[in-house]
C-alpha cells in the first residue's frame, strides 16, 4: 500500500499503517520531533503543523490523509540556523520556558502574522485558545507577537 | 576562600538571555520523550483497575509468547520499598493493591502496540476490598486500613507519631494556647477550609530511557531529581546505588511532579532483563489519573484574639490527604508550622499536620507544596478574624506581620523588617493604578491584599568548575534546566561574574550523576541557592588560583588586579595585563589545568526547644515572603469570577536576573489562578480520577489571564549566594488567597473552598451551601493527635 508525504520540501515515502497519526509518522519514521504529542486530543496544540498552509493539529490527523499535500514542521519554518520572526520575537522577549508548547506555539503564531497582519493584542489573546502553555501566563507570547507584528 | 580578597569585579545582575530559546523555538531541543535509541524497546505498565484489593493471580506466561515482547518483569524483580520518613511504597503491587492504577506488571516489546498488546493478555485476578476514597472515610473508626502492616515498615525518620492510616504526624507547640483561649479579653475565631487537588500538566510527560552496560543501569530520564532516581531505584532493584548512572536531558516543565521517583525503575528492570534500550513514556491519561497531585487537605484553624488586633494563641489541624503512599506529604507536615503558622506574630501556637492514607492516586510535590492552601486559609480566616473585631483587613496585618527579631511558630528569630515594607510597596503600586473602570455590568467587585510565608529548601549541592585553556569556563553540576531558566541565567551569571569571562564562555553540563557530586534536585527555589552558592565557591576557587599565576605574569599582587572583560588586569589599568586565555593557559602548563570545587548545605536554624515533634526541620533557613493583590469581577448570572487586575510584591533577597524572574512570576500567578479557579480533580466512587484529559481538567489559556504588575523586593537578609533567594517557586504562593479574599470582598460570601469554579460560587451567591464542617476533625486540638505532644531528646 504506502503513500508519501511531502514534509518540508522534502517528498517521502511511508510504509506504515495509514490510519496512524501523522505526529508519530513526523516523530518515529521522519525524526522531525519537534512536534510534540502533549494530550493527543487536538486541545493543546503543541502537535501543530501547517498544512497546504493551514495550521492542524498533526495528533489528529491519519497521516495518510496528508498525502498530496504539503506539510510543513516548525523545523521547517526558516532556513538551517536562522529564526523566521516570530522566533526572533520570542527569542528577543525571553518567553521561553520549558519550551515544551513553543514548537506549536510558533507554528500558529507564524500562520497568525501572516493573516492577520492588523491585529490586536485581543485578537492575539483569542488566536492563542488552541495553544496552551503551562509555564509562562502568555505575557510574553503577547509581547513578542505585537512585537512582530510592528516590526513587520 | 581569602579572608578579605574580592571575589568578584563586575555584577551578577543582568538580563541574560537563554542559551536554549532558539533551539527550543526552532523544535531542535531534544527532551527525553525526543530519544530513540537504536534497537529500543516500548514499554507500557499494567495497572490495577480498582482502588483496593488482593492479587489472587498474576500469570504473565501467556503475555510473554506474544509477538515482539522481550521482557517482563513483576513484583518479584523489585524487592525494595521506598519512602520519606517511613519506606512504605513497593515499586508494584505485592498482594494488596491500595490505589487504581498501582503497577502491576511492565512490558517490553518491539513496538508500542505490541507492548499493550501484552498488557491485555497477563491473566490477573484480584479479589476487591472495601475502599477507603476520602480522609473521612480513612480517619472514622473502624475503618479498614490502608497499610494492615504499618508496623513493620521501615522507619527513616524518628520521631513521629503514627498509626492506623495516618501515615505521618508532625506537631509543633510553643507557649499556653489554652490559657490565651480562656483569656476573658479575646475573641475566638474559627475557619473550616477544603482544597481539591491540582494536577502539574507538565507538558513533558514523565518518560525514561534506560539501558544496561557494563553491569550499570544508565538512566536517562524528565526529572528534577537526578539523585533521588539513582538512590531510590537502587533501594527497589536491591542493587548498589553507585550501578545507577542518571543523566538529564532538558526537562519539559516540572512544578514539582518530577521531584519524586516515577517511571524510572521499570524502564531499568525491562533494560537488564532484554538487554536492549527501553523505553518508557507515560500517556496523557496515566498523567492525569496518577500524577503526584497537590494534595486535598482539610485545614480548620482557630484563634483567639484581642480587639486591639493581637493574635494571643492559635491552634489548628490540617488533614493532609497522601493518597495510597505517604510520599511527599510525609515531609511536608513539617511545612504546615511555617505556613499555616507564618505571616504573624503569634502569642502562642499549637498545630498538628497529619498525613493520611486515603485508597487513592499518590500524591507529590507541587510547587508551593502545602504553602498555597495553607496561605488560602490563613489569609481569608485573617480576614474573618478582622471583620469579627472590626479592624480594617490591611490595617490587621500591617500591626501583625513578622518583623524583625519576631518569633516563627516554631521560636525561630526572624531578621530584618520585610513585610512591612512590602505592604507599603503594594499601597504605593496600588495607589499608583489606574482607577477600575465604572462597574456599570452588574457584576460585584472585590479586591483583596495577601501576604505569604515561604522558604528555599536548602540542602546540599556540589560544583564543579574547570578552567579552560581557552579562555571558557565549564560548570559541572547535577542541577536540571526543567524550563525556569536558572541553569541557563542566575548560574552561569554567577560563574561569569566571579571569572570576569561572558556568561556565554560558560559551558553548562547537562546533570550526571556519574559527573557531579550530590544534589539534592532542581525544586524548592534552590537552583540559584544552593547549585548557585556550590557554584560560586568554585568559581572563586579559580578566581583564586587564576589571580596568583597572574599576579606573576603582570608582577603585581593579586589583590592590586580585577578579572573583567576577559582579562585579568591591574585595577584602574584597562588594557593592561593577560587575557583569563592567557593566564589559564600559562596555569595549564605549570602545574596541569585549573579547577575549583565547591560545595552547600543549609546551616539549619534551630526551633526553640520541646516545640517541633516529628519535623524533617526544625525551622526556615531563608525565608520568602510575598504580597499579592487582585480585583475580581463575579458575575451574579453565572458565577464567573474574572480577574480584572494582579499585583505581586516579591522578596527576591537579590534579583541576579530580574526579567528572568518576572517571567517566573507571571508564570506562577497564572499556575495559581488554575488552582483557584479553572482546576478541578473529582474522584469518582471507583477510587478513579475523573479527569483523564484537557478537556475535563482545565487550565488557564491566555484568554483567562491577566499581566501582572510586579515590584521586586531586595534586600532582605539571605545566606544564599550574592544574597539571593528562590523566585521562581513562590509566585503561586498566594494566589489563592488574594482571589478567594477577593471574591468573599465582592460577594459578602463566607469562601470556603477552592477551585472557585462556576457552580461553587453560584452556591455561594444563592446560599446553596451549608457552612463547611469538618466532623472528622475532633472538637479538641488534643483529640486529634496520635500521640501527645513529645519531642525525643536531640543527640
Amino acid at each position: 500500500m504506502g503513500f508519501s508525504l511531502t514534509v518540508n520540501g522534502d517528498r517521502l515515502s511511508c510504509a506504515a499503517d495509514p490510519a496512524t497519526p501523522l505526529v508519530d509518522i513526523l516523530r518515529e519514521e521522519m525524526h522531525l520531533t519537534g512536534a510534540k504529542p502533549v494530550c493527543r486530543e487536538g486541545f493543546c496544540g503543541a502537535c501543530m503543523v501547517l498544512i497546504d498552509g493551514e495550521p492542524t493539529p498533526s495528533c489528529l490527523l491519519p497521516a495518510a490523509l496528508a498525502d498530496g499535500r504539503e506539510i510543513r514542521t516548525v523545523e521547517g519554518l526558516a532556513p538551517l540556523g536562522m529564526l523566521n520572526r516570530i522566533q526572533a520575537a520570542l527569542e528577543a522577549s525571553d518567553a521561553v520556558q520549558c519550551g515544551m508548547c513553543f514548537p506549536g506555539m510558533v507554528v500558529s503564531l507564524t500562520h497568525f502574522l501572516t493573516t492577520r497582519p492588523d491585529a490586536t493584542r485581543d485578537d492575539i489573546l483569542m488566536a492563542l485558545t488552541g495553544n496552551i502553555c503551562r509555564c509562562t501566563g502568555y505575557e510574553r507570547i503577547v509581547e513578542a507577537t505585537l512585537l512582530a507584528l510592528a516590526s513587520a | 576562600m581569602i579572608g578579605g580578597a574580592r571575589m568578584s569585579d563586575v555584577s551578577a545582575t543582568m538580563d541574560l538571555r537563554r542559551r536554549d530559546a532558539a533551539d527550543k523555538l526552532r523544535g531542535r531541543t531534544r527532551y527525553t520523550i525526543d530519544r530513540y535509541l537504536p534497537g529500543m524497546l516500548h514499554a507500557a505498565v499494567l495497572r490495577a483497575g480498582v482502588p483496593a484489593g488482593r492479587i489472587i493471580r498474576l500469570d504473565t506466561s501467556r503475555a510473554a509468547r506474544m509477538p515482539g515482547v522481550r521482557a517482563i518483569v513483576t513484583a518479584a524483580d523489585a524487592p525494595g520499598m521506598i519512602g520519606i520518613g517511613i519506606a512504605d511504597h513497593p515499586l508494584f503491587a505485592r498482594d494488596v493493591i491500595r490505589y487504581d492504577g498501582e503497577p502491576l506488571a511492565a512490558v517490553a516489546a518491539a513496538t508500542l502496540a505490541q507492548a499493550q498488546a501484552a498488557l491485555a493478555a497477563i491473566d490477573v485476578e484480584i479479589e476487591p476490598f472495601p475502599a477507603v476514597l476520602t480522609m473521612a472515610d480513612a480517619l472514622a473508626s473502624g475503618a479498614p486500613l490502608v497499610h494492615p502492616d504499618w508496623r513493620s515498615y521501615e522507619v527513616l525518620l524518628e520521631g513521629s507519631a503514627r498509626g492506623g492510616n495516618v501515615a505521618w504526624e508532625a506537631t509543633v507547640v510553643r507557649g499556653n494556647v489554652d490559657a490565651a483561649f480562656a483569656r476573658p479579653d479575646v475573641e475566638i475565631v474559627e475557619s473550616c477550609f477544603r482544597v481539591g487537588r491540582q494536577n502539574h500538566v507538565a507538558f513533558e510527560p514523565r518518560a525514561v530511557v534506560a539501558s544496561y552496560e557494563d553491569g550499570r543501569f544508565h538512566i536517562e530520564t524528565s526529572t528534577q531529581v537526578p539523585w533521588s532516581v539513582r538512590n531510590a531505584t537502587a533501594r527497589l532493584l536491591g542493587v548498589p546505588a553507585s550501578q545507577v548512572r542518571v543523566t538529564v536531558p532538558p526537562v519539559g516543565g516540572g512544578f514539582g511532579l518530577k521531584f519524586d521517583l516515577a517511571v524510572e525503575p521499570f524502564a531499568a528492570l525491562l533494560a537488564r532483563a532484554s538487554g536492549r534500550p527501553v523505553r518508557l513514556v507515560n500517556s496523557r491519561e496515566e498523567e492525569m489519573l496518577t500524577c503526584l497531585f497537590r494534595e486535598n487537605a482539610d485545614i480548620r484553624i482557630r484563634s483567639a484574639v484581642t480587639r486591639a488586633g493581637d493574635i494571643v494563641g492559635r491552634e489548628a489541624v490540617v488533614l493532609m490527604d497522601c493518597g495510597a503512599y505517604g510520599g511527599e506529604q510525609i515531609f511536608l507536615t513539617t511545612m504546615t508550622a511555617h505556613t499555616l503558622g507564618g505571616n504573624y506574630r503569634l502569642g502562642s501556637v499549637r498545630m498538628v499536620s497529619r498525613a493520611v492514607y486515603t485508597n487513592t492516586a499518590p500524591n507529590g510535590a507541587f510547587r508551593c507544596c502545602n504553602g498555597v492552601y495553607n496561605t488560602f486559609a490563613l489569609e481569608r480566616h485573617t480576614d474573618e478574624i478582622a471583620a469579627r473585631i472590626g479592624m480594617d483587613t490591611l490595617a490587621f496585618r500591617r500591626r501583625n506581620v513578622l518583623g524583625d527579631k519576631d518569633l516563627g511558630a516554631t521560636g525561630q528569630v526572624f531578621e530584618g523588617d520585610v513585610l512591612g515594607p512590602m505592604l507599603e510597596r503594594m499601597d504605593t503600586l496600588r495607589d499608583a493604578a489606574a482607577p477600575p473602570p465604572a462597574r456599570t455590568d452588574g457584576r460585584l467587585h472585590g479586591r483583596a491584599t495577601t501576604v505569604g510565608t515561604w522558604f528555599v529548601f536548602v540542602g546540599p549541592s556540589a560544583a564543579t568548575v574547570n578552567m579552560n585553556a581557552d579562555g571558557t569556563a565549564t560548570l559541572v553540576t547535577s542541577g536540571v534546566e526543567i524550563g525556569s531558566g536558572s541553569m541557563m541565567q542566575s548560574l552561569p551569571q554567577i560563574v561569569a561574574s566571579t571569572l570576569g569571562i561572558a556568561p556565554e564562555h560558560v559551558i553548562v553540563r547537562a546533570a550526571d550523576t556519574d559527573a557531579a557530586g550530590y544534589d539534592v534536585g532542581v525544586g524548592g527555589g534552590r537552583t540559584t541557592v544552593s547549585l548557585g552558592a556550590a557554584s560560586l565557591s568554585a568559581a572563586q576557587e579559580v578566581r583564586t588560583k587564576l589571580l596568583k599565576v597572574a599576579s606573576e605574569m603582570i608582577e603585581a599582587a593579586p589583590d592590586d588586579l580585577v578579572m573583567r572583560d576577559g582579562r585579568i588586569e591591574i585595577a584602574g589599568a584597562p588594557g593592561s595585563g593577560r587575557t583569563v586565555a592567557e593566564v589559564a593557559t600559562r596555569a595549564q602548563a605549570l602545574a596541569g589545568p585549573v579547577s575549583g570545587t565547591g560545595a552547600f548545605t543549609g546551616a539549619g536554624v534551630p526551633a526553640m526547644p520541646g516545640c517541633v515533634a516529628g519535623h524533617f526541620i526544625d525551622a526556615i533557613d531563608i525565608p520568602v515572603f510575598a504580597v499579592h493583590d487582585c480585583e475580581v469581577a463575579v458575575d451574579p448570572e453565572t458565577g464567573h469570577v474574572e480577574v480584572l487586575s494582579y499585583r505581586v510584591v516579591q522578596d527576591v533577597g537579590r534579583a541576579l536576573n530580574p526579567r528572568a524572574i518576572h517571567g517566573q512570576i507571571q508564570g506562577g500567578v497564572v499556575q495559581g489562578l488554575g488552582y483557584t479557579l479553572h482546576e478541578e480533580v473529582t474522584i469518582g466512587s471507583n477510587g478513579r480520577v475523573c479527569q483523564s484529559g484537557f478537556e475535563t481538567y482545565r487550565v488557564p489559556l491566555a484568554l483567562d489571564v491577566v499581566p501582572v504588575e510586579i515590584s521586586l523586593y531586595e534586600g532582605a537578609p539571605s545566606i544564599g549566594p550574592l544574597g539571593t533567594k528562590g523566585a521562581g517557586e513562590v509566585p503561586i504562593l498566594n494566589v489563592g488567597a488574594a482571589v478567594a479574599c477577593a471574591v468573599a470582598n465582592a460577594t459578602g460570601k463566607r469562601v470556603q473552598a477552592l477551585p472557585l469554579t462556576p457552580p461553587r460560587v453560584l452556591e455561594l451567591l444563592l446560599d446553596r451551601k451549608q457552612d463547611l464542617t469538618l466532623p472528622h476533625i475532633a472538637d479538641a486540638w488534643a483529640d486529634n493527635l496520635t500521640r501527645s505532644h513529645q519531642t525525643s531528646p536531640k543527640t
